[in-house]
Order: C-alpha cells, then structure tokens, then sequence
C-alpha cells in the first residue's frame, strides 16, 4: 500500500513535469538563444524536483528534500524569462536568480534540512536578499531587461552599474561566510563523514561561485557567453544530483522508518549489538550510539559498562533519554549535524525503549548470575574451610587428649598402692572433665545451645554476656522465633563481627543492635576502635556476607581509619 | 528420699538411675520427655526432680520449662537443672523470686559422685546450687557493669563467688580454709561495698547476690 506521502509526492512530480512540459513547448518559438540552453532550465529544474522527491520519500523527517523541491520550482520560475508571454517573462526576470539562493540554502541545511546556527540563518536570508531585492537595479534601471521595459523605472546606466556591483559585493559576502560555515563543519565533522562532506561542499560552493564569476573568468578564458551560461546550469543542476546521491551513502545512508524498526525489534534479529545499528538506521547516522541507565538510574553505561558523561559527549553529540514508564532505562547518543530532530530520535527511541529494557535487565541478569556463580563458590569455601578448622580441632586437640586420656587410664591397672588408687581416678575424671569442656566448646561454636534452644535474642545475650570487653545489647521488637536460617545468620554475623572487633579493632566499647521492621531482622554491630576494616580483610566477613546475600539481605560496613566500625546486616524474614 | 529424672538420652537416665540408687537416692521414675516429666512429677509428688534442658518434644528448652513449672506447680519438690551449656538468663529463671530448693549444673558434675550427690541433698534441703562456671560468667559480666566489684579483695571476690553459689557460711569456710567468723566478717563487707540489705537468710542472700550480678 502507498503511504499519503508517496501519493503526495507523486504528485508534486507529476506537476513538476507538467510545468516543465509547458515551458519546453513556450520556448519552440523562441529563437534568441540555443533551444537546448533555453530548455536546460525546466531541466535543471526536474532534475532538483526528482532528486528532492526522492530524498523527502526515503527521509520524510528530513527537509533536505522539500529544500530541493523548492529548488526545482525557484529553476522553474527562472526559466519564465526565456518565454515570449510578457507577464511570464517579468516573473522570471524578477525570480531569475532564485536558484543560487536555494542552492546558498541546501549548502548550509545539509544534511539535516535545518539551519542550525544564527549565522546560518543569517547567511541564508542574505542569499535570498541578494538574489530577490539587490536584483532589482538590473531591470528598475534597464528597460531592455523586461519586455517593453515594463519592469523598468528609467534607463540609468550607473546606477545599474553601481547596483551590478552591490549584488556581486554582497553575493561574495555571503559566499565568504558560507564557505567559512562550511570549513568549520567539516572541521568538526565526524572523519567518516568528512570524506563525503568535503567534495560535496567544495562542489557546491564552486556552483554557485560559477553564476557571478562566470561572467568576468568566462570571457578571458576563450568562452562564449551562451558556453559560459551552459556551463553555470550543468553545474548547477548537479548540485542536488550530487546531495541526493550523499544521502545515500556513507553515514547519510537510507533511513528506515519507525515501522520497519518495530518489526524488526520484534524478530529474533534484534541483538543488543545490532540494536543501535538498526537504530541508527532508522535515523539515518550511522555514529547513533545506545547507552544503558545504570539500575538506580542516576548514571549511564555502554554496552560495556563504562561510565559515559552526558555533559561530556564531544561536539554536535547530542542525547535524548529513553523512558519506560516513567523511568529513564537509557539513552540515545547521536550526531545533531545528521539528525537534527531531537523528537524523531525520542519517537524511535519509545520504539525501541522495550528492547533496550529488556537488554538491560539481560546485561543485569547476566552480572549477578556470574556474582551468584562466584557467591556460591566462596559459600562451598567457606563450608570446606569451616569443617577443615573443625577437623583440625579435633585432631589437634580432642584427639591427643583422649589417647593421653586413655594411657592414663591404662596406668590405673599399674597403681601398685591401693590407697593412691582413689587419686589416680580423679585425675583421670579431671582429665576427661577438661576433654568434655573442649568437645562442649566446638559444639557450641558449631551451633550455640541457646540459639538452638532459645533463639535469636538469648544466644546474643549469651554471647554478650562472654564478651571480654563491656558490650551492650539493644534489642527492639524481635519477640518469638524467626526463621532458622535466618537467626542463625544473624547469630553468626554478630558472633564473627564481635570476634573481629576483639581482635582487630582496639575497641574499648562495642554495641548490637537487633531490630525487627516489618519484613526485615536489621542487625548493627559498632565498635569505636581503630576502624579501616573491610569487607574484602577478611575471609569470616566476606563469607558472611555472601550468605546474607544467599538468603537476599544486604551487607554494609561502614569503617573510616580512626572512625570505628558500622557493621550492618538486614535480613528479610517474612513477616 | 524419691527422685524423679528426666532425660531423653536413654544411657545417660540409666547412669543417672544408677549413680542416684548407689548413693541410696530412691528413683520412683526416670523419663525421656519433658510433657511427661511435669505428668510424672504430679503422680509421684518427689522431693527431687533432676532434669536435663534441651529435650523433647520439641528439643529447645521443654526441660527447663518443664522445671519452671514444676517449682511453680509444686513448691515442695526441689528441682535439679543439668546442661551442657550454663547461661545466665537460665539461671535466674530458675531462681525467680525464691531461691529455695534449686539447682543448676553442668551435666558432666555428675561425674564427681561424691560432690554431685552433696549437692543433691543440699537442693531437696531447700538449698541453692548455682554451677561455678555459670557465677563466674556473671561475677565477669558484673565487672564492666559494677565497679563496686573491682574494689572487693582478690578474698571477699572469692566469698562473693561462693555465695553466689549458693553455699553456707560454713560450706565456705571449709573450701577457703578461715574460719566462719572471718566468712562473716567477708560477707558483711561484700554488703557494704555493694549496698545490698543484710540478711541472715541463704536464700534471700543468693538472691540478692544474683540480682545484683544480673542487673
């Protein structure tokens, strides 16, 4: 099915050519010049409406088409002078420089369509001055110059001469700023765009150059004036031949529109790497780039998970956040020389803002898979570590006392005095008595007799009250039991920071506190000595922490160097 | 004199069993669950109950509750804790507010025989026996909180100790070697310094004593 804008344009082409075809028959009749360089105007002006209908269809958002389209007509209204009806003939001779203004225009609004810069707009508007109001003289003042004169108000050759002047002072001014905009953009051009921009604006600027120097180089140079205008026209008719065919290579390559992006979003094609190509086809700039808010929003990442500077992105960078829902999930990045439409990017944007999303949480997905993998590996770790220490508890320790025990034991059968007998077998109790007190230590390092029995609350008040330096308890809202795995990750935490404050900390005070919120066990160990510890320090807290982790809490310690130590822990746990 | 035990571990009640007949204990009923412990109790009304904490049915603390009950239900039977692990909050459960006729003991004590069963008798005589470990954790926690403690000689610290045991004047001149007199004169001392109100009364002082370390 044809869009309304391909009927339209269809039809702009359709009276383009009619006009044209009228034109080329008025001049049948006309002998003052060369049929072939009378017909070159509707020509040249076909060839600007051809090439402007087909850069407006295949970039509706981009006004470089329409620009080339009003080129065509502004040819087309030039050509009027060369009839013989004398009405047409004034139109065209009052018009007759309009083509080089248009051209002026195309050179500053390429490629986006849109004058960006003041001085651009400047520049333009004086083309259009220079062309429609500093052309007047050439027939106020030379009655030869429309038929019959009607045009004119007197014949005064100096002042024709002094106006001949003023419009070349001023053409060249405005050729002057314009090439001057032009070596600026080409400086700060992206490279791969450079290489089409520079032949591209050379080639212009030397076409409109053509028209007011022709007159002077032409003559000097063996050419005859009808060569000389043949000239200026083939030139000039290329210019939009050579902006159309720019559009349709390198990085101002054929845009696809925002329908042809869904239906591709929607296939198994779309990857995230081939997002911000597919993107950037629609937009036509091939440097659009696709950046991934961070999970709280606030930063920006790419694809790689490098920080990007929003307030840093390089000259005509520009950005247009991408949202879902209310929320920002990304952004895109682009060239503002290419695509100066910041709503057409927001538009594709919106399109694309459920792929972007959904690579994003894959990117996320991705990340703490990998941090699970690595969390898991550390918790069958510590287990091994744990139960190593354990064995080699009892090996060391348990172990040879009891074989001491037992050779002690043998010796009773030994004891040569009955009443040094009663003796030996205290010994012997004492002995297991000191063996009993070790294996209750382990055991009650492995899982506290009161968090078994008792809970939460009771194994840290017992634990506290085991404290070699003065600890206080604050304890809110935990009443009854909570979760197993829950109490005792909460036991160990405190049991491992309390151990590492003794040890490490220089502390003289240390405080828990244990508070149950709705839905959470949040858990506070601070001690007010050296401070500098971190998580990373050491093995016990590292794997505390993943096993706050495993069960979903959040770990978070707080040690400035000098500033003690804010250890805490929240637990989800139910209710 | 009838006992009744409570232990889920079956070698450790019949050792128990045995260890409390050879001392000439006579045990009407030995159990291995604390619901039936308090039943048990109720039908044979003994003048001692011995039980360990950590039992069924639901293996946290039934044999514990199981004693604050019975001291509650029953206030002529003397109750005897055992555990593996001594904490303070357990100890002054058990006190409460009347310290007569209670125990609590590290289980491996039953291995001192003679000890062990002394400490029997004092219980069912309405005395008070508090494991050493269990004072020395509270005599320890009190010092960060007390500093009337740290001014007490290396002596009246021993006293305190040993009162907070549960012991008599004359039990803790035996173990210390002085006579009852200079006991008394440690004990009215250790009043002063910490600001408790005298009292010639054992249970009211271990009381005291307990209240004073746990707070």
């Amino acid at each position: 099915m044809r869009s309304p804008l391909t009927l339209s344009l269809a039809l702009i082409g359709t009276s383009g050519a009619l006009v044209a075809g009228v034109e080329l028959a008025l001049f049948a009749d006309q002998r003052a010049a060369p049929w072939w360089l009378l017909a070159s105007f509707p020509a040249g002006g076909l060839v600007h409406l051809a090439a402007g209908l087909v850069a407006w269809r295949r970039r509706p958002g981009n006004r470089t088409g329409p620009i080339m389209v009003i080129g065509g007509l502004s040819w087309f209204a030039a050509a009027l002078a060369n009839t013989a009806a004398p009405v047409l003939v004034a139109v065209g001779v009052v018009l007759a420089t309009t083509p080089l203004a248009v051209a002026v225009w195309l050179l500053h609004a390429f490629p986006s369509g849109r004058l960006r810069s003041r001085t651009s707009r400047l520049t333009v508007v004086g083309a259009f001055v220079v062309s429609l109001v500093l052309e007047a003289p050439r027939y106020l003042f030379d009655p030869g110059a429309s038929p019959d004169g009607v045009l004119a108000v007197g014949q005064r050759a100096d002042l024709l001469q002094a106006g001949t002047w003023l419009q070349r002072g001023a053409g060249m001014l405005v050729m002057l700023v314009t090439a001057g905009v032009l070596v600026d953009r080409l400086r700060t051009a992206e490279p791969g765009h450079r290489g089409v921009l520079l032949p591209l604006y050379g080639y212009g600027t030397l076409a409109v150059l053509a028209t007011p120097l022709g007159p002077l180089l032409g003559p000097p140079a063996g050419l005859s004036v009808v060569q000389v205008v043949g000239v200026q026209i083939v030139l000039l008719a290329g210019v939009p031949v050579a902006f159309a065919a720019a559009m349709l290579r390198g990085g101002f390559a054929r845009t696809s529109d925002v329908q042809e992006l869904s239906a591709w979003l929607a296939s198994s094609a779309a990857t995230p790497a081939l997002l911000a190509d597919a993107l950037g086809r629609t937009l036509g700039d091939a440097s659009l780039q696709v950046v991934y808010a961070s999970r709280d929003g606030r930063a920006l990442l790419d694809g790689d998970g490098a920080a990007v500077d929003a307030s840093a992105l390089g000259e005509h960078r520009a950005l247009v956040d991408i949202e879902l829902g209310s929320r920002r999930i990304g952004a895109i990045v682009y060239d503002a020389t290419v695509v100066d439409d910041a709503e057409s990017v927001r538009r594709v944007g919106q399109v694309a803002a459920l792929a972007i999303d959904h690579d994003r949480l894959t990117a996320e997905l991705r990340a703490s898979h990998a941090d699970l993998q690595r969390s898991r590996a550390r918790l069958v770790d510590a287990g091994d570590r744990a139960r190593q220490r354990i064995a080699q508890d009892l090996h060391d320790g348990l172990q040879v006392e009891l074989v001491l025990l037992a050779l002690e034991a043998q010796q009773l059968a030994r004891v040569e005095q009955a009443a040094r007998l009663p003796e030996a077998a205290t010994h012997l109790r004492l002995g297991i008595d000191g063996a009993a007190r070790e294996l209750r230590g382990i055991v009650h390092a492995l899982m506290p007799a009161a968090l078994v029995e008792r809970g939460l609350t009771a194994a840290i008040e017992d634990l506290v009250d085991r404290m070699p330096l003065p600890t206080r308890l604050a304890v809110a809202e935990v009443d009854g039991r909570l979760p197993a795995t829950v109490e005792r990750t909460a036991y160990f935490v405190v049991a491992e920071a309390l151990t590492n404050a003794v040890k490490h900390a220089a502390a003289e005070t240390l405080t828990v506190t244990l508070e149950h919120v709705p839905r959470r066990l949040v858990i506070g160990v601070t001690d007010d000595g050296v401070g500098g510890a971190t998580q990373q320090a050491g093995a016990g807290l590292h794997g505390l922490a993943d096993r706050v982790d495993a069960l979903g809490g959040r770990f978070s310690i707080h040690s400035p160097a000098g500033g003690g130590t804010q250890l805490r822990v929240e637990l989800p746990c139910g209710s | 004199m009838r006992v009744v035990i409570g232990e889920d571990e079956a070698l450790l009640r019949t050792g128990l069993t045995h260890v409390l007949q050879a001392a000439g204990f006579d045990v009407v009923a030995a159990v291995g669950d604390a619901h039936e412990l308090v039943r048990t109790t109720g039908e044979h009304v003994p003048d001692l109950v011995v039980t360990d904490i950590r039992m069924p049915p639901d293996h946290q603390d039934a044999g514990l509750r199981a004693a604050l009950e019975i001291r509650r239900a029953h206030p002529g039977v003397a109750v005897l804790v055992l555990s593996q692990h001594l904490q303070r909050a357990y100890a002054v459960e058990l006190l409460g507010d009347r310290a007569s006729g209670v125990g609590y003991l590290l289980k491996q004590r039953i291995a001192d025989v003679d000890t062990f069963t002394d400490d029997l008798h004092r219980i069912a005589a309405g005395g008070t026996v508090l494991d050493p470990e269990v004072i020395s954790l509270m005599v320890a926690r009190a010092r960060g909180q007390h500093d009337a403690l740290d001014r007490l000689t290396p002596r009246q610290q021993q006293v305190l100790a040993l009162m907070s045991e549960g012991r008599t004047n004359a039990s803790i001149a035996r173990t210390l070697s002085i006579s009852e007199r200079a006991v008394v004169q440690h004990t009215s001392h250790i009043y002063d310094q910490l600001d408790l109100a005298l009292s010639d009364d054992d249970h009211r002082r271990v009381l005291a004593v307990i209240r004073y370390l746990s707070s």
